[in-house]
This record gives structure tokens, sequence and C-alpha cells, in this order.
């Protein structure tokens, strides 16, 4: 009988493939159903954002952050405040912080939403990701009462915030968290203990606590390998330290720690925090001006700052030099997504092709983020 | 062979029960939230929108003082001012302004970089922009019979402005 002589295939995953979260390509070389190695090819998505920044004055560059990470525009719109107000010494109002916090945790809520939907969309399970955009609809109504858009949000000012908050805001936005709560709940009972989506997602693709470390896996990645690392608690900015709230980790429920099914859990008990911390940060916004007065030409001070913030792809750091002008000499943004694609060819080792999706999908990277 | 129908019985019950959840959006008790756009609205959807909705740009040329702050404000140049002197009126008077809404991002720096109020440019709920050719996304605010009106109207005001000089 001869031998089957078996071949190693490549296939090119990407770059418009439809799980691939945006632009990028995975060069797949296959046994079989097994894969040998999947490795990530990205760049497609890069819009020189840092160089931009260089061209442009400071208040000029917060539009640009929102493209960063377009499912989370406020949480890298704080981050680069944050960054240009500790070099140039800006006191922040009270209120302002309290908004901000406000602001970006609905954000986060509405970037895990999309991403715990698109996880059971590309294992197949449509209806989930249906329920997930209908709860975001409302996060976006209420943003867009906000400050006035659905997507990129551009609110977050150097010195403070943009507008105040609406009239009747905070009532609306208690009334939206009692409803999502429970509709946590019913979204667990569709989706989240259904055993074929658990068998899809339990035992598969796992990332050790060493691993996740070594790769430089930041955020909900690392959290949910067993590693109890959060910025909000670790090191606080903000007005984070005032608020009561947990940080979930990784517990193998299903199977071992830091597999597909607990990154994707992790995401789902997030959820319930964020809403924990608007709750107590809506009951306790202190009247006051929303914004520092600046001078017309923002002057920074010649001086380098890096400040990370724990965006909801994990750490975003914002690195900053200036040479005394009112442009930034360099900037340079230091994302989660990036360091979660370096992980995949490792874990990919192995995997069945059709896990891959399932990787990709748990690792939530968003392509414009990794690329800028 | 136990676990295995264990596993059966698993699956069937859990898809039975998100199907459930499903079953329940049939029921009275939750209304559809998906409406028919664009033609069997109820009211047209502009004007559900919010107030700071930001939307298409307008533009006033009757109060703007021709500063050009919010040209220098944008980040992506969309906005393309020419202004001129009048002999005789103080300031300058605007001869072409010009917004390029295929290029704007609707940021809304220019509307909050804009000093005089009630503010000359502003955002309009306005969102529904398409056309099938680009130079239509170019709002021209002054032609020329603007620009004569503007600058018989900043001779006027010199002129009130040294009458009243005179009487004192």
């Amino acid at each position: 009988m001869p031998e089957f002589r078996t071949e190693e295939m490549v296939l090119n995953m990407g770059p418009q493939h439809p799980s691939t979260h945006g632009v990028m390509r995975f060069v797949v070389h296959t046994d079989g159903e097994v894969m040998r190695v999947a490795k990530p090819d990205v760049g497609y998505l890069h819009r020189s954002i840092e160089k931009i920044a260089e061209k442009l004055k400071y208040p000029q560059f917060m539009p640009f952050t929102d493209r960063i990470d377009y499912l989370a525009a406020m949480n890298c719109n704080m981050g680069y405040a944050m960054t240009v107000e500790k070099l140039a010494g800006i006191e922040v109002p009270p209120r302002a912080e309290y908004i901000r916090v406000i602001a970006s945790e609905l954000n986060r809520i509405a970037s895990h939403l999309i991403s715990v939907g698109v996880m059971g969309l590309e294992l197949g399970a449509v209806t989930p990701f249906l329920h997930a955009i209908r709860e975001r609809e409302t996060i976006n109504d209420l943003m867009e009462e906000l400050c006035g858009a659905r997507l990129t949000y551009n609110y977050i000012r150097i010195g403070g915030v943009a507008q105040d908050l609406p009239a009747g805001f905070a009532e609306k936005t208690i009334e939206f968290l009692d409803h999502f709560v429970p509709a946590v709940d019913e979204y667990n009972r569709l989706l989240s203990y259904n055993k074929i989506f658990v068998k899809r997602m339990a035992d598969v693709a796992v990332i050790s606590a060493e691993n996740a470390v070594d790769y430089g896996l930041v955020g909900p990645n690392l959290r949910a390998s067993g590693v109890k690392w959060d910025l909000r608690r670790d090191e606080p900015y903000s007005v984070y330290p005032q608020f009561e709230f947990d940080i979930p980790v990784g517990t193998g429920e299903k199977g071992q720690v830091g597999d597909c099914y607990d990154r994707y859990m992790l995401r789902i008990r997030e959820m319930v925090e964020s809403s924990r911390i608007i709750k107590q940060c809506l009951a306790a916004v202190p009247d006051g001006p929303v914004q520092t007065k600046l001078p017309a030409s923002l002057k920074v001070p010649e001086g380098e700052a890096y400040v990370r913030t724990e965006s909801v792809r994990g750490e975003l750091g914002y690195y900053v030099i200036s040479d005394g002008s009112d442009k930034p000499y360099r900037l340079r943004i230091r994302t989660g997504s990036f360091s979660a694609m370096s992980i995949v060819e490792l874990t990919s080792r192995g995997l069945m092709i059709a896990d891959l999706v399932a990787l990709i999908g748990s690792l939530d990277v968003v392509a414009p983020e990794i690329d800028r | 062979m136990r676990r295995y129908f264990l596993n059966i019985w698993e699956a069937i019950s859990t898809i039975a029960k998100g199907m459930g959840v499903t079953l329940v959006h049939f029921t009275p008790a939750r209304k559809s939230i998906t409406i028919q756009y664009p033609d069997r609205t109820p009211v047209p959807v502009v004007e559900t929108l919010p107030e700071r909705s930001r939307g298409m740009l307008t533009f006033d040329p009757d109060v703007c003082d021709a500063c050009s702050m919010c040209a220098m404000t944008c980040p992506i140049d969309c906005i393309s001012i020419d202004r001129e002197r009048v002999e005789g009126a103080k300031g300058f008077v605007l001869k072409r302004f010009d917004i390029d809404m295929a290029k704007c991002m609707y940021c809304g720096l220019c509307t909050e970089a804009c000093p005089v109020k009630p503010k000359g440019l502003e955002h309009t709920r306005e969102f529904e922009g398409a056309t099938d050719r680009m130079e239509d996304l170019i709002l021209e605010f002054i032609d020329e019979k603007k620009h004569r009106e503007l600058v018989e109207k900043a001779l006027k005001k010199a002129e009130k402005l040294k009458a009243a000089q005179n009487e004192e």
C-alpha cells in the first residue's frame, strides 16, 4: 500500500475576510485540518496617525484619536487629553473628570457588546449579535445626546470635556443600566451557556499566564489568563480610586484558564462591572465648570510625557515629546491590539483551522488600532 | 456512553433555552425597535435627533465677522475663506466661504472656535447629504451678489459709526 504523501499547504486568510475584524492577513500553514502555524501580517490599515500629529496643533489632533480605535473612541480621547495635560500641567475640573469616566465606561460597555456579539457571529450564531447591537444602539443614542456623534465622538478636550451633561442624561443612563444588567443574563441564556458555543470556545487556544506576560498582552486578554492587572485599580488615574468595582479574571470555569471561553466570559463580566462604576459615578458628579480656560494657542513646555490608561482593549499609552511649540515634536501610541496580534503565531500552532476565527475573535483586535 | 447522551441532552436543552429568549420577542411584551427607513418613519429621522447632533454645517454670512478662526481650527482644511479689506470700512469683508463637506469629518472644532454670538457656523441635524456629484458637496455660501451686499453693509455700518462719532 503506497504511503500518503502529505504536503504543507499555505493558505491566505484575508486581507479581506469577514472574520478578521478589518483588513489584515494571516498566512496559514496547514497540514490537513490542523495548522502548523498562522503568521499574522498587519499594516494594511496604516494611516500615519502618529505623523499627522506632528503636523497639527495639540487640540486639533483630538478628532484623529477617535480613529485609533473606532469602537472605543472615548477612551482614546481621554488618554491623549491626559497626556497633554500632564505635559502642560493643566488642571481638569472635578466635574469634567466624572463626566469623562461616565463616557468612557459607557463606551467600554458598547465596545464589549460588539466584541461578545462578534465572537458568537464568527462561530455561526447570528441572533446574539443582533441582541448585542440592540443594547449598543441605546448607548449610541446616549452618546449622540451627550456629544452629537455616534461613533467618532471627539468629546473630551484638553482641560475638560466639550459640553456639560445634557438635561435628563443621568436619568436616561440609569434607566438603560437598569434594563441592561438583566439583559446580560438574557444574553447568557441565549449564548454564553449554549453547549455548542461552550464546546467551540472552551479549551481552545489556551494562553498561559507566563506567555501572556511575556508577549505583552494587556487588558482583558491578560486578565483572562489569570493575571489580575488593571490600570484602573493598580495605577489609578482620574477619579477611579473613589469607586468600588471588581476586576474579573479568567477562572477556567468551562475549561482551562486562559482559553477562548475565559476571554469571552471576562468581557461579559466587565460590562456588569462598568455598569456599577457608571452608577456610582452618576450619583457622585459634583457641580462646577467642565472645562479649564486655555490660551487660544496652546503652547506646551519642552519635555516628554507618557501616560497609560486602561482602554477597552487594554493598556493604551501615549508618548508625547514637545519642543516647546504648539505642535508635538513626536507622538507615539501604544495599543493593546498590536501586542495581541503577536501571540497569534505562538497560540495557533496545532490549532484547527476553524478555531483560528475563535482565537482572533476572542482576542478582540480592531484592525485600525493595530496599524494606526 | 452516558457522557455521549448527556452531551446531546445538554446541547438540545441549552439551545431550547436560547430559543426561549428568542420566542419572548414574538410576544407583545417586546415591541419591535426597528424602523422602516427612510420613507416609512412616522416623523422624519432628522427631527428625532438630539439637539447636539453633528450633521451638515451651515453658515450665516450676516453674523460672521470674517475672523477666519474656523478655517484655522479645522484639522483638515476643509473651509476655504477669501476676504478683502474695503476702503472706508473696518475689518474684513468675506468674498468666498466654501466648505467641502466631502472632506469634513464632522468633528465640530470649527463651531466651537466661532467667537461671534449667535454663532455664524453651526452644525445642523441634517445628515442625508448623499449625492452622485462630488461638486455638490462643496457648499458655497457667498456668491457675487451676497458679496456686494456684504460690502454695502460694511460701508453703511462704517458711515453710521462715523455719524455717531461726529454727534459726540
